[in-house]
């Protein structure tokens, strides 16, 4: 037996796979921590783990692997999560970045998939079109608790956007009325109610999504998904939205719109340093600096 | 410096489909695939492959002494294509084996000499040629014409599973 064998159904070089690949978690709170648990138990290698704030006595209701020290401390999620990866993985290359997703693109750039447990409509805007245009499937999980009457409802969603496939607008999760009404709400939204369990089926699922992306376990493979989680009802269910879109091109993201498309390759001070050749010192230069060196030894011996 | 090629899946298929069609005369076939680029920060120079452009079977030279040889046409075709989409052009063929392939001696004295012909045309990005097996690639990257070629150092193809690590496809 060893570390793996009980996930060997996964598929011939699972583990390798597994260990090779790199995710990036953009989002370190309730959804997120669930998340590189698993990451880590699965033997996940490589993780870019992205979060700017601190672990808050507010936290501790749902942040999975977080103590009443970790707030007393001031601890960095991000150091939190990483403390997850390492204990389980010593090995893994885990990178935490205590910054925010937009700083630190040049890490998340290097992932095979990305998963958002983030807690606006512009940041999942914003972090899908960067993996639209890096090619990275994205994975957006999250979670809503609101009132309706006298009942608190508990409701979630887990997305797969896939390259070439419906994004977040096509699925109608985004649209510009939910963006603005966001916007005009901007510093004024408060305390959002969470609690751990949603999260865990919610990260879950996320993870289900990135490992069918990874290995060869689904025999149907998965390039887009809509899962909506009810938590009242404690059901999951394919989106009826997705069912409708699933073969259709996405038109906010064609399949042809990636990179930098400014991109000049002559402005990059790295890649011009990379194209330059090394430089090859001459015949002459040669035999200038070895007279040279020849003359200063002379000279030294006849002192 | 790292380099790392990125295509979906499904136009990688549609590649080698073409890439497999026997030819009247030639032994191989060749192609182009024209690519975005993106570099953030110090991370890798990201080459993410858009479209596809096939050698139209005319524009192909009847030369027993190499696998296929384009004629004239075919590279103005492709000079053009990148010219008008200012992307990056990648020459493609394919070896019909499974594993790691390699370019030939002479792919890479041709590569040499018509590669660097693209930055007449797009010189804002880099220009390059790949060779693919049936699930694996190797590939050269011109940053510069008058320089030589960096090695392409990873490949991913982005479909379900993700072909990652070496395995392209």
């Amino acid at each position: 037996m060893t570390r793996f064998s009980r996930q060997s159904f996964l598929g011939v070089g699972s583990d390798e796979k597994l260990t090779n690949a790199t995710i990036g978690v953009v989002g370190l709170g309730g959804g997120g921590s669930h998340v590189i648990q698993q990451l880590a138990h699965l033997g996940i290698g490589g993780t870019v783990l992205v979060d700017p704030d601190i672990v808050e006595i507010s936290n501790l209701n749902r942040l999975v692997g977080a103590t009443p020290v970790d707030v007393a401390v001031k601890r960095q999620k991000v150091e939190v999560a990483s403390r997850a990866v390492l204990s389980l993985n010593p090995l893994a290359r885990c990178r935490a970045l205590q910054d925010k997703w937009q700083e630190v693109t040049d890490a998340l750039a290097e992932c095979d998939v990305i998963i958002g447990a983030v807690d606006s409509y512009i940041e999942r805007n914003e972090l899908e079109a960067f993996c639209r245009r890096l090619m990275i499937p994205y994975i957006d999980m999250g979670m809503d608790v609101h009132s309706l009457g006298e009942e608190h409802v508990i409701g979630g969603q887990v997305i797969l956007s896939f390259p070439g496939g419906p994004c977040l607008w096509c699925l109608g999760y985004l649209n510009d009325r939910k963006l603005t009404q966001e916007a005009e709400r901007y510093g004024d939204a408060g305390a959002k109610p969470q609690v751990v369990w949603p999260n865990g089926v919610l990260a879950s699922l996320a993870v289900g999504l990135a490992v069918q992306l990874l290995t060869p376990w689904g025999r149907r493979p998965v390039v887009a998904a809509y899962l909506e989680f009810d938590g009242n009802q404690h059901t999951v269910a394919n989106s009826n939205r997705l069912k409708v879109m699933i073969d259709r091109p996405c038109q906010h993201y064609p399949a042809d719109q990636v990179g930098d498309p400014l991109f000049d390759l002559r402005l990059d001070p790295v890649t011009a340093s990379q194209a330059e050749p090394a430089a090859v010192p001459s015949r002459v230069v040669r035999l200038r600096t070895l007279w040279s060196s020849l003359l200063r030894r002379f000279r030294r011996v006849s002192r | 410096m790292n380099t790392h090629l990125k295509i979906r899946a499904d136009l990688l298929k549609a590649i080698r489909e073409d890439l497999d069609r026997p030819h009247c005369f030639a032994r191989e076939r060749v192609g182009f695939v024209f690519a975005n680029l993106s570099r953030l920060g110090e991370g890798a120079l990201m080459i993410l492959a858009r479209i596809y452009a096939t050698v139209d079977d005319k524009d192909y030279i009847d030369d027993p002494n190499v696998g296929a040889m384009m004629g004239p046409a075919a590279i103005r075709k492709a000079l053009q294509l990148a010219y008008q989409t200012r992307t990056a052009a990648l020459h493609v063929h394919m070896h019909g084996h499974a594993g790691r392939p390699a370019f030939s001696g002479i792919d890479l004295r041709e590569n040499a000499k018509f590669v660097p012909n693209f930055f007449n045309v797009a010189p804002r990005v880099a220009h390059g040629a790949v060779v693919l097996s049936r699930n694996s690639a190797a590939g050269q990257l011109w940053l510069k014409a008058s320089a030589p070629p960096i090695v392409i150092s990873r490949f991913s193809a982005i479909g379900a599973p993700l072909g990652l690590n070496g395995v392209f496809q």
